[in-house]
């Protein structure tokens, strides 16, 4: 036996049925023949170029957009829920029933993705950490956007990468993690290092290493919305894609994303279970270890995928991973549409409703107390599985044209089409791979 | 491009079909009593972790023999907790709700089995 930890049962109850086999092996196929037949028919000069693509915005929007007062308006936003948080992490109880657990795993982690993707970078406008570093530069005369040292370039996004991670163990292996102490001790610790590298590397060190403002701002690419010269485009989500920057680490960050999320379905398959409920070794090392396995595998085989190809002269083999990342954000976000809608929809629903009771003493302050969750999405199982193999697959199309893209622009014209191949196997792989654990976990 | 939306469009639909047409019949007679066996013996329980159909809505016996007495959660929508005393106890349950719900000992951190319901 392998009880010595307890168990980490998340704040769910019910999880998703498995899909069908005959579901999981369409989307397979589609993403196949989809992969060959983008390579095949589409354009063979690069399509997107960030200086012109799109259209500006309606200029009532883009002003309103612009705007000091809008601006404002969700800066509070983001520092009430901010505070509501912190007012229920330090004085509500340890109980199930404390929102501050909703609001952290279900609203924050899973809820910040849909508000990414349809209204751009949520998070980089409601960030608390950011408002108040704002305030301290007002306050004390200097510019919020400059620190005492220059962010190092070559830290890139290792920093989010870390964070991701961090975050995902706490929600995946950590054995307390519904437990209020250290959850609120992990809040505690990000608000720290938010305000501490703020302090020192200014909002430069919130856009490479806020995991949550890096998430959000990957997601905000597959939107509409984009920004150039001071005002609010509308552009294609592949257009909008192409504009990812690239830093060092977002391989890293994409694969600590889609590991750890492969890694949720995975851990409650009936095998897996059985496997760590039966052997000597400590469950707990066991899922650490996987964990860490599914992301670092995730990152070898896209980092192997996107290097295997000739490249020209001016072009490092070793800078391709990076400059082809933006191409599996797509199918990151399909994935994670997959896998946490109906939590988000269901959990999300109780947060809300746990949310009117701050301190579990049956006070209704917001007056959702006595609503109850729509389980409507439940008890249609096959529209969900459907809704689910189409989010993995449109993901995947997605990703395969965004690397046709970019491999048109890098690579030599020789190797455009056979460079891409590799690439596409290891694309094909995720979406075969995550299709096959909604089917057997 | 315009042919690249078009070829997504109809994969998009033969993915819809393939599994419109695919739909798994119910696994078990709703009717019928799902017997699911468990023992606690010396500090360890059977099934380990088994996954175990069920239809939604029907009777499920957990026909429990046990050395001491003891606690089993059930992960459903609400969550339900179930006391057995040494000896055997049959609980009942029946779930309504489709889904993977996992049956529970809290006191050894086991899995008893997993109950998919659909």
């Amino acid at each position: 036996m392998s009880g010595e930890t307890p168990f980490a049962h998340g704040i769910g109850g019910a999880a998703d049925l498995p899909i069908s086999p005959s579901l999981a092996i369409a989307g397979a196929v589609a993403a196949l023949v989809v992969s060959f037949t983008v390579l095949a028919v589409a354009w063979r000069a690069p399509r997107y170029d960030e200086e012109t693509s799109g259209r500006l915005a309606w200029a009532g929007l883009d002003t309103l957009v612009g705007s000091t007062g809008f601006r404002a308006a969700l800066r509070t936003f983001g520092l009430v829920v901010f505070a509501y948080a912190a007012t229920v992490a330090v004085f509500g109880e340890d109980l199930l029933t404390n929102p501050f657990f909703g609001i952290f795993y279900v609203w924050w982690w899973v809820g910040l993705v849909p508000l990414s993707l349809f209204l751009g970078p949520v998070w980089k406008a409601i960030s608390p950490v950011r408002t108040i570093n704002l305030v301290f530069a007002r306050l004390s005369g200097s510019d919020p956007e400059i620190g005492v040292f220059t962010y190092p370039r070559w830290l890139g996004h290792w920093p989010a990468a870390l964070g991701l991670f961090a975050f995902v163990w706490m929600e995946l292996v950590y054995p307390f993690m519904t437990e209020l102490g250290p959850v609120r001790l992990w809040a505690a610790i990000y608000v720290a290092v938010m305000l501490v590298g703020g302090a020192l590397f200014g909002n430069t060190f919130y856009e490479h290493a806020d995991p949550f403002e890096v998430y959000s701002s990957l997601v905000a690419k597959l939107s509409v919305w984009g920004w150039r010269d001071g005002h609010l485009l509308v552009r294609s989500p592949l257009a909008n894609l192409d504009t990812v920057v690239v830093r060092p680490g977002l391989v890293a960050v994409l694969a600590v994303l889609f590991g750890s999320t492969a890694f949720d379905s995975f851990r409650d398959s009936s095998d897996w279970v059985q496997y760590i409920q039966s052997t000597e070794t400590s469950s707990y090392l066991l899922n650490n270890l996987m964990l860490l396995a599914f992301c670092v595998g995730t990152g070898l085989v896209f980092a192997a995928g996107s290097m295997l190809t000739g490249v020209t002269a001016e072009t490092s083999r070793w800078s391709l991973p990076d400059k082809f990342a933006h191409s599996i954000v797509p199918i990151v976000v399909g994935y994670i549409v997959a896998h946490y809608l109906t939590y988000l929809v269901e959990f999300g629903q109780r947060t809300l409703i746990q949310a009117s009771d701050p301190f579990s003493n049956g006070a209704d302050i917001l007056g959702t107390g006595d609503w109850s969750v729509n389980y409507w999405l439940s008890y249609h199982p096959t529209l969900l599985a459907n809704v689910k193999v189409v989010a993995v697959v449109v993901g995947h199309v997605l990703g395969v044209v965004a690397a046709h893209d970019r491999a048109i622009k890098l690579l030599p014209r020789r190797h455009q089409l056979t460079g891409q191949l590799s690439l596409l196997l290891a694309m094909v792989a995720f979406t075969v791979g995550g299709l096959y654990l909604l089917f057997a976990a | 491009m315009r042919r690249l939306v078009a070829t997504v469009a109809i994969l998009v639909t033969t993915v819809g079909l393939a599994s419109g047409c695919g739909e798994d019949a119910p696994v078990s007679d709703a009717g019928t009593i799902e017997t699911i066996d468990i023992t606690f013996e010396a500090g360890s329980v059977t099934p380990n972790g088994e996954r175990i159909e069920v239809a939604a809505g029907q009777p499920v016996d957990l026909v429990v023999k046990a050395d001491e007495p003891g606690e089993i959660h059930v992960h459903s929508e609400p969550e339900q907790q179930f006391a057995y005393a040494a000896g055997t106890t049959t609980i009942k349950l029946v779930i309504d709700q489709p889904g993977v719900v996992e049956v529970e000992s809290h006191d050894l951190e086991q899995v008893i089995v997993q109950l998919e319901v659909s």
